[in-house]
């Protein structure tokens, strides 16, 4: 498997001089799984410019949406295969428990509709279909995804996807923490832990600083902190900390970086397996898999535009 | 997914740390799944230090005791069977602290139902004499 991210923003788009380095889209990360068939976790606004890059395939594309806030749906509208006659496109999404008979698609369609939206679902060209996911496991070509629900304000899913011997876990909006010091909690209490247990690479939530968090309790947001704990309770082998505050620049996302990369390593974490996301950040899981060695987490490219284009690769 | 709680009493749990109320979660099974810090002080025993207990030692060791002070088998209880029929219920039990003698308490059930179906039950209870004041 070969990740891509595309947008890794949380809560509302931050464009601008401060945010060139790791990119103002929301979420939206590209997964190329082993087939060479394409993945894609969440439809922020980084959806938008994956859908120019991504060549021509004949094969359907599958999204999976962790929910249904609009920083992970806006780009839907925006997404060029969408508009593509013939091109087949599967979105997953969570279920409402307080409304069973609400189907994803009617759910998603109150943004893809008017007045919100020119267009609705059933004007558009492509074949796409909408399925709830379920919290348990199914295959998506050579990939078997699995779905659990986790703490969050509404219903939440986080996914994880294993490929070739190599696995993520995507949990991009979570608060595990919420109303419980999340160091004292036992491995059943905690949310998402076993979706993320042993995970060779896992992106998770680290929106806000620990100074930042009191401030935000119970709006659906990992700390730093909080997020470490989580990752090195799961044993995962690397750490992706991501749905960035859109107050931070890079400046401060630079300092969070180098703060939660010497946190990750006092905690027992091997050194160099935390950064934060970044647009363009590329994480190649084949790399090493039969030895099981952690991916290299490569930052994101310096703003070129051009590196953001797919180029058959990641 | 083995091994983990469902999400709807995972959040329950966290409500529930946060109150000053004395409760307590059951899971679907029955067990007592999590008591809070002021469920605990009232029973004279720490969740930290009991961890989640099966139904027929929480009865033994708690309650709740019929008049003759016999404890009263979990699934005989009006609120288990409500609770199990998706409806919330309120009763009135004699209880045993561990430091100190039976006591009167009432308790409020909620059943928690989610996508999944019945997870258990939240329930609040507090002190009262047996005419039922506080």
């Amino acid at each position: 498997m070969r990740l891509r991210v595309w947008g890794a923003r949380g809560s509302i788009p931050a464009p601008g001089p401060e945010t060139t380095r790791y990119g103002g889209n929301t979420s939206c990360v590209q997964v190329e799984l082993s087939d060479g068939s394409t993945l894609v976790l969440d439809a922020g606004t980084g959806i938008r410019p994956l859908g120019l890059a991504l060549p021509r395939d004949d094969r359907p594309l599958h999204i999976l949406l962790t929910h249904l806030h609009l920083d992970h749906i806006q780009g839907l509208m925006f997404f060029a295969p969408m508009f593509r006659p013939g091109a087949e496109i599967v979105i997953y999404g969570p279920c409402d428990p307080g409304c069973p008979e609400s189907s994803l698609r009617s759910r998603i369609g109150r943004y893809l509709s008017a007045p919100l939206a020119p267009v609705e679902i059933r004007e558009l060209p492509c074949d796409v279909s909408f399925q709830e996911a379920e919290t348990t496991e199914w295959e998506i070509g050579p990939a078997r995804i699995r779905a659990a629900s986790v703490t969050h304000r509404g219903p939440t899913l986080g996914y994880r996807i294993s490929d070739g011997g190599r696995s993520i876990a995507y949990i991009p909006d979570h608060e595990p923490g919420l109303g419980t010091p999340l160091q004292e909690l036992e491995d059943e209490w905690m949310s998402g832990l076993e979706l993320a247990r042993g995970a060779d690479l896992l992106l998770h939530d680290a929106q806000y600083t620990d100074e930042e968090y009191p401030r935000h309790l119970g709006w659906g947001h990992s700390p730093m902190a909080d997020a470490l704990t989580f990752a090195r309770r799961a044993a995962v082998g690397s750490l992706v900390g991501f749905h960035h505050d859109p107050m931070h620049s890079d400046d401060q996302l630079d300092a969070m970086a180098a703060a939660g990369g010497a946190a990750w390593v006092a905690r027992g974490g091997e050194p160099g397996g935390f950064a934060l996301a970044g647009e363009g950040m590329a994480i190649d899981l084949a790399a090493g898999a039969a030895n099981g060695a952690r991916p290299s987490l490569r930052p994101a490219p310096a703003a070129a535009p051009d590196a953001l284009l797919f180029d058959g690769g990641l | 997914m083995e091994g983990s709680r469902p999400l709807e009493l995972i959040l329950a749990r966290n409500l529930l740390a946060s109150l000053s109320t004395p409760s307590f979660l059951v899971d679907a099974a029955g067990e007592i799944a999590f008591y809070n810090e002021s469920a605990g002080r009232l029973l004279g025993r720490r969740y930290e230090d009991s961890g989640p207990l099966p139904a027929a030692e929480w009865t033994t060791t708690f309650g709740p005791f019929d008049d003759d002070g016999q404890p009263i088998p979990f699934d005989q209880l009006d609120l288990t069977q409500a609770l199990r029929g998706n409806r919330p219920a309120h009763d009135r039990f004699c209880v045993r602290s561990l430091e100190g003698p039976m006591r009167w308490i009432e308790a409020s059930a909620l059943p928690i139902v989610g996508a999944g179906g019945y997870h258990g039950a939240l329930v609040v209870f507090w002190p009262v004499d047996e005419d039922g004041e506080r």
